[in-house]
């Protein structure tokens, strides 16, 4: 038999099938012989088997409507806009990162020319997707402490906040808190009807760009925007788009109008 | 409906897998796969009779994921996760175990060069000669990426193991 020598690189050439047959059997005896690589090679055997048991769901998920009829040339299921991938994925490492009470790295820059409308509006899901879905920890200042909460705010984000009276939408306050965004401050209001739906208003005073609209995914909360120079708002939520819109609307309105007080 | 795009459809589980390896996140992950079918569409008539579809796509999907991953890199925005976030990364409408969130972080947070390879060959089950073509790499480079990336996951999952028995003495 070739006495040849072994050495970590055929660790993973026997793992991912790469050995040549002959040389298998020497391979394991030389496994054996040294424990520290023979411990190596299990290890990266179970991450690779965690790894497959983790992503498996995908293959038997099945083919999503839009993808089989693209393939079957429907036109309408092209998407209307460029896809907004890797904004997404510059969202999470925004969160990611945002959590770890380090450096923020922001999505600034990313992507598209006239991207400050979408990073805002990427942000400002992004925040009501980590909050909203927390029970206990949604908010800094609870609704009880609400003018508390209004002065914090306003002296933080550098605008005159309101907290918009929305009980005519069905929607009463929960409570605020303070974040980042972009390089610098946002204030998130968060809202709650009987049913448990809950909304946010996202506001902050950094915006450097005009533009208003709608920003919707497949699957994701929907953000209806609003930037003016020094001025942005977004009320996010996973409602339907007309009821949404409706509160959005009122809200905005309410929000425009506390700003524009001069105390 | 044609040979080729039945041949496509098939492949759209093994595409989202792959996809998601590299992104995480499961919309981002399949706007990317709807980027890449998209291009793949347009672009049958470079499809070469004979060449298996699985690489072909993989190859474009490739393609698609490094593009933006240098575009978001040249801008200094180079994604370095730290597993210290874990409270703090939203995987909210996803049910996973612990298990299989802590090595899809801790895959996450590898370089995306060394991330691809390692997934193309031991989750996807390319030999070494196809994953280095669907790369554009050279054998050797390929190896020593799959070799480090396997490393680098590891080192990250025993520091987070570390980590939460410092967690445990502390208390």
């Amino acid at each position: 038999m070739t006495a040849r020598d072994f050495n970590e690189r055929d660790i993973h050439l026997a793992l991912d099938g790469e050995l040549p047959d002959e040389e298998r059997t020497a391979f394991e005896t030389w496994l054996k012989a040294n424990p520290e690589m023979k411990a190596r090679s299990s290890r990266f055997r179970t991450d690779r088997e965690a790894l497959r048991l983790a992503l498996a769901s995908a293959l038997e998920e099945p083919v999503p409507v839009r993808f089989m009829r693209l393939v079957a040339g429907d036109a309408g299921a092209r998407s209307s806009q460029r896809s907004r991938w890797w904004q997404g994925a510059a969202a999470a490492v925004l969160l990611a990162t945002g959590g770890v009470g380090g450096y923020l790295l922001g999505t600034r820059g990313i992507g598209i020319e006239d991207g400050a409308a979408d990073r805002f509006a990427e942000e400002a899901i992004a925040a009501y997707v980590v909050y909203a879905a927390e029970k206990r920890h949604a908010v800094e200042v609870p609704a009880s402490d609400e003018e508390h909460m209004r002065s914090w705010l306003s002296a933080r984000i550098g605008l005159r906040l309101v907290t918009p009276d929305l009980t005519t939408e069905g929607f009463q306050l929960v409570g605020g808190r303070l974040l980042p965004a972009g390089a610098g401050k946002a204030a998130m209001l968060l809202y709650e009807d009987t049913e448990g739906n809950r909304i946010s208003l996202f506001v902050t005073s950094e915006s450097g760009s005009y533009a208003k609209g709608t920003y919707a995914e497949n699957n994701r909360p929907t953000a209806v925007y609003w930037l003016d120079k020094g001025y942005g708002c977004a009320i996010v939520g996973a409602l339907p788009q007309e009821r949404l819109a409706a509160v959005a609307r009122n809200a905005y309105r309410q929000l425009i109008e506390g700003a524009e007080k001069r105390v | 409906m044609d040979d080729r795009k039945a041949a496509i459809l098939g492949e759209i589980p093994r595409l989202r897998r792959y996809a998601r390896a590299l992104l995480r996140d499961r919309d981002a992950a399949d706007d990317l796969v709807q980027d890449c079918l998209e291009r793949a569409l347009a672009r049958l008539d470079n499809w070469q009779t004979g060449e298996s579809p699985r690489k072909w796509l993989f190859t474009i999907m490739h393609h698609l994921f490094i593009d933006q991953m240098r575009k978001a890199g040249r801008r200094g925005e180079v994604a370095m996760l730290s597993l210290d976030g874990d409270e703090a990364l939203a995987v909210p409408v996803q049910v996973e175990s612990i298990a299989s969130r802590e090595i899809l972080d801790a895959l996450q947070a590898i370089t995306p060069d060394r991330r691809a390879a390692l997934v193309t060959v031991a989750i996807e089950g390319f030999s070494y000669a196809e994953a280095a073509g669907i790369l554009g790499i050279p054998a050797g480079t390929l190896m020593s990426r799959i070799s480090r990336g396997r490393d680098e996951l590891r080192a990250l999952l025993d520091d987070r193991a570390r980590r939460r028995s410092l967690k445990v003495v502390e208390r």
